[in-house]
């Protein structure tokens, strides 16, 4: 439908380079918004096919595709990805500015703050992308074009009082119900391995394994956005479900662009601790670094890890 | 237009398998072709039974209905040019069952290739279509597609993999199609018509799919030539020596440097390279087969001839290989890299002759093209590479195509080996197989009577490919 032309002054000097995008679609495998919801509209092709309507007038702005051009984990994945060598996330950030400048604000995946909010100011500071700030009158405000996301004043803030609407099965509550899922309905469950989207992805992407590969698996491994999200009662979650061990991987050191790897290490320690005080093995939780992609690497700790678990028995 | 009932709709899939907001409807018109059209509604069923349901109201209702997997066809088989429901097939996406003593797999349609091929590795089988972008693809569209690969020279196409399908008919019937077996006798073997029928015949809901086991041993070889006559007489004396390549892939000097902007392989910039392989249980065999390529392309001037059997080396050249289309489009910063004309398949003999009439076509009507391919199955690709905001450039694209076409047919070659008709191909399907369009024409009427099934397509297709549709590029004139 040809609507009346909005002016997308930042965005319009990508036309040559949304034309460049075959849609090939190969950056539907990198993407983790899609592989939660394998619609569409939600893979980084399908933003770009947005952005060319939006461009060509072709496509009217609304507040939904508002909201969904402020959706993204800014993985890059599929950026790193695309042969094309379609700048994927600079056209969204530009389409951001042009939104912010004709009054749309997302949240999408920009984090929130609520009404609860002490000030305390802790995200501010914690905040790596100089997004957020406390404005008189407002109380934080959030830039929704330098927000990327990464969740770092979701984890930070004491009174959880800071979320991210959109989190597309990143979250700790969603994390939380997978586990307890998958925990409860395999008799032969063991372990829950978190595996951070920067370091790890798995080969299956869209399809389900028939029953007879998985009825009897020993472990599931749920992708997060970064290890530094992983909170202390999600890491508890597995053990009070019976698991006998939990994996974290998380990147190596100085690999993470927000030191997420160090916070969940401060975790895990933190974890042991408190298994060691329950006399139980500490070793039940253990971390590793996994370098970006390093698949084999990965699959070899886990193989290492379950035969510990395996040595040690349920916990009793 | 939209005369959809949605609250029917939604009774049947529920609310969370149904998309009817603009963004998405856009989104949902485009796939890797050229052409854009938007559905009037995205649905996306969970099961055969809903399926069924869908059908069967649209059947009634008289409301076109597309299938679509991955959405990576490149000729516009999945664009709603008819607008009505598009059948978003994802959800169906479970492996059913890997079946070892008897040899195949079940799976429904939704199911990625690239996943179907993970869970077979450990039991040492894989499934051999392989299209290049198995990574997206599902198995649904590669059957409405008869998809092929890089390995069809040696293990064929999807049409032979496939040994029964379960399919809902326009009306919304279910059938059950072939068998579990590697062979059948007479009768109209159904299961196969539906392959590379590109949705227009009816929805497949399940697959049974044989699988081939992976070989111990690949070698992959590389050979270098000055020109492209050196490069296509040494693959017609490769497929006449008795040799079964498990690939053979030629690329021309426009795909070399477009792969080595991107992946930067250090690829040796010449006319043309070769590269063949062999692959099999036995390392002695495999090392006899590449021998014989090698010398073959020695013979034919071949040069920088390289061989390796180490998994990481070849998997480097590999996917240089599988990324080459969407390389292509970073060959030149004013141009994009188009899916037209791009899967001719001609004798191998005429191979370097059509690589020639190719890059001579191009020339003249002020495009560029390129010439790659799976020459072991006859294959040969190519991409337009234009300023796809000029006007001018789709006349000499058009007026390219249809000069090569000419050509193919003239020697005995067909225009579509692998990525089907679709809207693009549909004028040169039209002309190529003119003693068969009524029976055709027939099948499809004896099976959708209300013509519901992917209308347009194939050869109801309009003659003006440029003007089917609204193209995906913005045009200036």
């Amino acid at each position: 439908m040809q609507t009346e032309k909005i002016k997308f002054k930042n965005l319009e000097k990508w036309e040559g380079m949304l034309a460049k995008c075959i849609r090939c679609g190969y950056c539907y495998e990198h993407c983790p918004m899609f592989k939660f919801t394998r619609w569409e509209s939600d893979a980084p092709r399908g933003k770009n096919i947005l952005a060319h309507g939006l461009l060509t007038g072709e496509v009217e702005l609304t507040t939904e595709i508002a909201e969904k051009s402020f959706s993204c984990f800014f993985c890059k994945r599929c950026e790193a990805a695309c042969s094309s060598g379609v700048q994927i996330t600079d056209i969204m950030l530009d389409l951001r500015r042009d939104l912010v400048e004709l009054g749309y604000k997302g949240p999408g995946t920009t984090s929130i703050t609520a009404r609860s909010c002490a000030r305390c100011l802790q995200c501010v500071r914690a905040c790596p992308h100089d997004a957020r700030d406390f404005v008189d009158g407002e109380g934080i405000v959030v830039d929704p074009v330098k927000c990327k996301s990464c969740g770092i004043c979701v984890e930070i803030c004491p009174i959880e009082a800071i979320t991210i609407p959109l989190s597309f099965g990143t979250d700790t509550a969603e994390m939380d119900r997978r586990a307890t899922e998958f925990l409860q309905s395999h008799t032969s469950a063991k372990a829950i391995v978190f595996a951070c989207n920067w370091s790890y992805h798995s080969d299956i992407q869209n399809s389900k394994l028939p029953e007879s590969e998985t009825h009897d698996k020993e472990y599931e491994i749920l992708v997060n956005l970064c290890g530094g999200r992983l909170d202390k009662n999600l890491l508890l979650t597995p053990f009070l479900n019976q698991a006998w061990g939990v994996l974290v991987g998380v990147c190596p050191d100085g690999e993470c662009t927000h030191d997420g790897n160090v916070a969940a290490q401060k975790r895990v320690t933190k974890m042991k601790q408190t298994l060691e005080s329950l006399d139980i093995n500490p070793e039940r939780i253990h971390l590793v670094q996994i370098p970006r992609g390093d698949k084999q690497l990965f699959q070899a700790e886990i193989d290492t890890f379950m035969e510990k678990l395996n040595q040690m028995g349920p916990i009793r | 237009m939209n005369t959809v009932d949605l609250p029917r709709l939604r009774e049947i899939v529920g609310e969370k398998n149904i998309k009817t907001d603009p963004l998405d409807l856009y989104i949902y018109g485009a796939d890797a072709s050229v052409y854009h059209a938007a559905p009037w509604v995205v649905v996306r069923p969970d099961n055969t039974g809903q399926v069924q349901k869908v059908m069967a109201y649209a059947n009634e209702a008289k409301i076109p209905v597309v299938p679509r997997g991955g959405g990576s066809g490149m000729c516009g088989q999945t664009v709603s040019s008819m607008g009505g429901i598009l059948l978003d097939m994802k959800n169906m996406n479970r492996i059913l069952e890997i079946n070892m003593p008897d040899v195949y797999c079940r799976v429904e349609p939704g199911v990625v290739d690239d996943d179907l091929n993970a869970a077979l590795k450990p039991y040492g089988v894989f499934y051999p279509p392989t299209p290049a972008s198995s990574r997206i693809a599902t198995i649904g569209g590669e059957i409405g597609n008869n998809a092929s690969g890089v390995r069809s020279v040696k293990y064929g196409a999807t049409r032979d993999a496939v040994l029964g399908l379960k399919v809902v008919l326009a009306n919304g019937d279910l059938v059950t199609l072939g068998t579990y077996t590697r062979v059948e006798a007479s009768g109209y073997q159904l299961e196969k018509l539906i392959v590379g029928s590109e949705g227009t015949l009816g929805v497949v809901v399940e697959a049974t799919m044989s699988f081939v086991p992976i070989p111990e041993f690949r070698c992959l070889g590389v050979a270098n030539f000055d020109t492209l006559r050196d490069a296509g007489n040494a693959i017609a004396d490769i497929m006449a020596s008795g040799t079964i390549p498990s690939m053979l892939e030629l690329v021309d000097d426009v795909a070399i440097k477009a792969v080595n902007k991107t992946m930067n392989l250090g690829l040796k910039e010449v006319a043309a390279s070769l590269l063949f392989e062999s692959d099999g249980k036995v390392k002695e065999a495999v090392d006899y087969e590449v021998q014989k390529m090698k010398d073959i392309c020695a013979k034919n001037n071949g040069a920088d001839l390289w061989y390796s059997f180490d998994a990481k080396e070849r998997e480097q050249i590999f996917m240089g290989r599988k990324k080459l289309f969407p390389a292509l489009s970073q060959f030149d910063t004013s141009m994009a890299s188009t899916s037209l004309a791009d899967d001719m398949a001609v004798p191998y003999s005429k191979m370097a002759d059509m690589a020639a009439k190719i890059h001579e076509a191009a020339e003249k009507n002020g495009i560029i093209m390129t010439a790659y391919g799976h020459c072991g199955s006859g294959c040969m690709h190519t991409k337009i590479m234009m300023d796809t905001s000029k006007e001018k450039q789709w006349e000499g694209a058009q007026r390219a195509i249809a000069e090569i076409y000419e050509y193919v047919n003239s020697i005995h070659g067909t225009t579509s080996a692998e990525h089907g008709i679709g809207i693009s191909k549909a004028l040169a399907f039209k002309t190529e197989k003119r003693d068969s369009l009524k029976m055709m024409a027939a099948i499809k009427a004896a099976l959708d009577p209300n013509n519901i099934l992917n209308p347009g397509k194939l050869m109801q297709a309009p003659d003006n490919w440029v003007k089917a549709t609204n193209l995906r590029y913005a045009v200036n004139s």
